[in-house]
């Protein structure tokens, strides 16, 4: 502990941004595996809980909700119309004379670029 | 003026075919009135064709040349990515190192065992998303060639935090034998070797749709997902819901995961980001500094020029007889 210790404790006192240290404090760590099994409790019960409510993706739930919506109406329809039309095709002629591939693009491309910023405000 | 000067040429071309006999009345003859119709007519004639002629010729230049030939069809070039509010590729923001680490804990613990990210040593993971203990431990875990020992022989030794993460296969042989052909791209860079970068990565792990579209044919062996150019991917989906525990336990959603492991690529691809943009800021802030001082300094230059005064002191009149 030397006096140039002391001036960059000063600075570092003074600095409004706090440093970013790769090691990790060593204090913590004595406590650490008290408060460790603490923790291993908390989080077997918590697992449980999470098993039993299932997690749900907020990008299928904000997608289908976009999909239904007034925006993208016209291509869903479209989408909708074609699949029809195949699965016709299918019956009649025995195979498919198109995809709906295109459909699906469309459709896709409207509901995920309606749902992004949503999806972004609910993701950490 | 332009009508003024083509009626005066054609005037002299009807002097000119009427001959000799006509041409010393010329002036007489122009103006005669049968010979006026005709000239109108001829005239018109004439800008008729040559403009039909014009537009015809840039109808068949766009006939010929106009419509772009594209030569794949949308399934070919893969659905477009959407445009993904990145916080990390803002101006002034850095990678959310949570995030880096939550990534990192996706892509080995579902991403390693197919694909390598042979470019990033132990060592850049130090201060960035793990703690040195927790980057020498994780090091440890693999075996290294080291130095040869006293009969020549490669030993093994412990990974160091220099080492570079090992690769899930030998050889790229190996990975196309495991894979059904297919290569599991090295992950080191994707993001900067991919079009659409992490908004095309994220699509891509989370597009998988619950059954390829009505009338789409997939290949045996492979999976479709619209964003893989052509449809048909070797890779088959592999974050689903509630797949692993974060340790900060974010709900591990597949969008969450997607996101974390995107922004780990990112990060792999371009670790220097943060460093960058900080640089960055300190351009910003000595320019800004630089240019107070300068203006300050000018001030101070300029004072005695601004504040001078010009005074007309006038000769005082001289009762002296010049």
């Amino acid at each position: 502990m030397g006096i140039w210790d002391a001036f960059s404790d000063i600075v570092e006192a003074v600095t409004p941004w706090s440093v970013v240290e790769a090691e990790a404090p060593a204090e913590d760590k004595e406590e650490q595996p008290e408060a460790e099994s603490k923790d291993d409790d908390d989080e077997d019960e918590e697992e449980e809980e999470e098993d039993e409510d299932e997690i749900v993706d907020p990008k299928d739930v904000l997608e289908e909700e976009c999909r239904n919506s007034a925006q993208c109406h016209p291509a869903k329809h479209h989408f909708d119309e074609c699949v029809e039309r195949v699965q016709q095709q299918e019956e009649n002629d025995g195979g498919a004379k198109e995809d709906c591939v295109e459909e699906f693009f469309h459709l896709a491309h409207c509901a995920t670029a309606c749902a992004a910023p949503k999806l972004w405000a609910k993701l950490k | 003026m332009l009508a003024r000067s083509s009626m005066r040429s054609t005037r002299i071309l009807n002097g000119l075919k009427n001959g000799a006999a006509t041409a010393s009345k010329r002036a007489a003859s122009s103006s005669s009135s049968a010979a006026g119709e005709a000239s109108a007519t001829r005239m018109n004639l004439a800008a008729a064709a040559s403009t039909s002629l014009a537009l015809g010729s840039i109808a068949w230049y766009y006939h010929l040349y106009g419509p772009v030939a594209f030569a794949s069809t949308p399934a070919e070039e893969g659905l477009h990515s959407t445009k993904y509010p990145w916080v990390h590729s803002q101006l002034f923001k850095t990678y959310d190192h949570q995030a880096l680490r939550r990534g990192f804990q996706v892509y080995q613990e579902v991403c390693a065992s197919c694909h390598s990210l042979s470019r990033v040593p132990y060592r850049t993971l130090v201060g960035t998303i793990l703690t040195v203990n927790e980057a020498k431990a994780l090091a440890e875990e693999n075996e290294f060639p080291g130095e040869p020992n006293d009969e020549g022989e490669i030993e093994m030794r412990p990974g160091k935090l220099a080492d570079y993460m090992p690769a899930p296969y030998k050889n790229e042989e190996a990975a196309r034998f495991a894979n059904n052909g297919a290569l599991p791209p090295d992950l080191s860079l994707i993001i900067k070797a991919r079009h659409g970068g992490c908004d095309y990565i994220f699509s891509l792990l989370t597009g998988y749709p619950e059954e390829p579209p009505a009338g789409v044919v997939v290949a045996p062996g492979m999976n479709f997902n619209p964003y893989f150019p052509g449809t048909g991917i070797a890779m088959a989906r592999v974050l689903y819901d509630g797949l692993l525990e974060y340790e900060d336990e974010t709900p591990a959603s597949t969008s969450q995961m997607a996101k974390d492991v995107v922004e780990f690529l990112n990060w792999a691809a371009e670790p220097e980001m943060d460093d960058r943009k900080r640089m960055g800021m300190k351009v910003l802030v000595v320019s800004a500094s630089l240019w107070a001082v300068s203006v300050w300094v000018k001030r101070y230059k300029w004072a005695w020029v601004k504040s001078r005064k010009i005074a007309y002191d006038p000769p005082k009149e001289v009762k002296v007889r010049r």
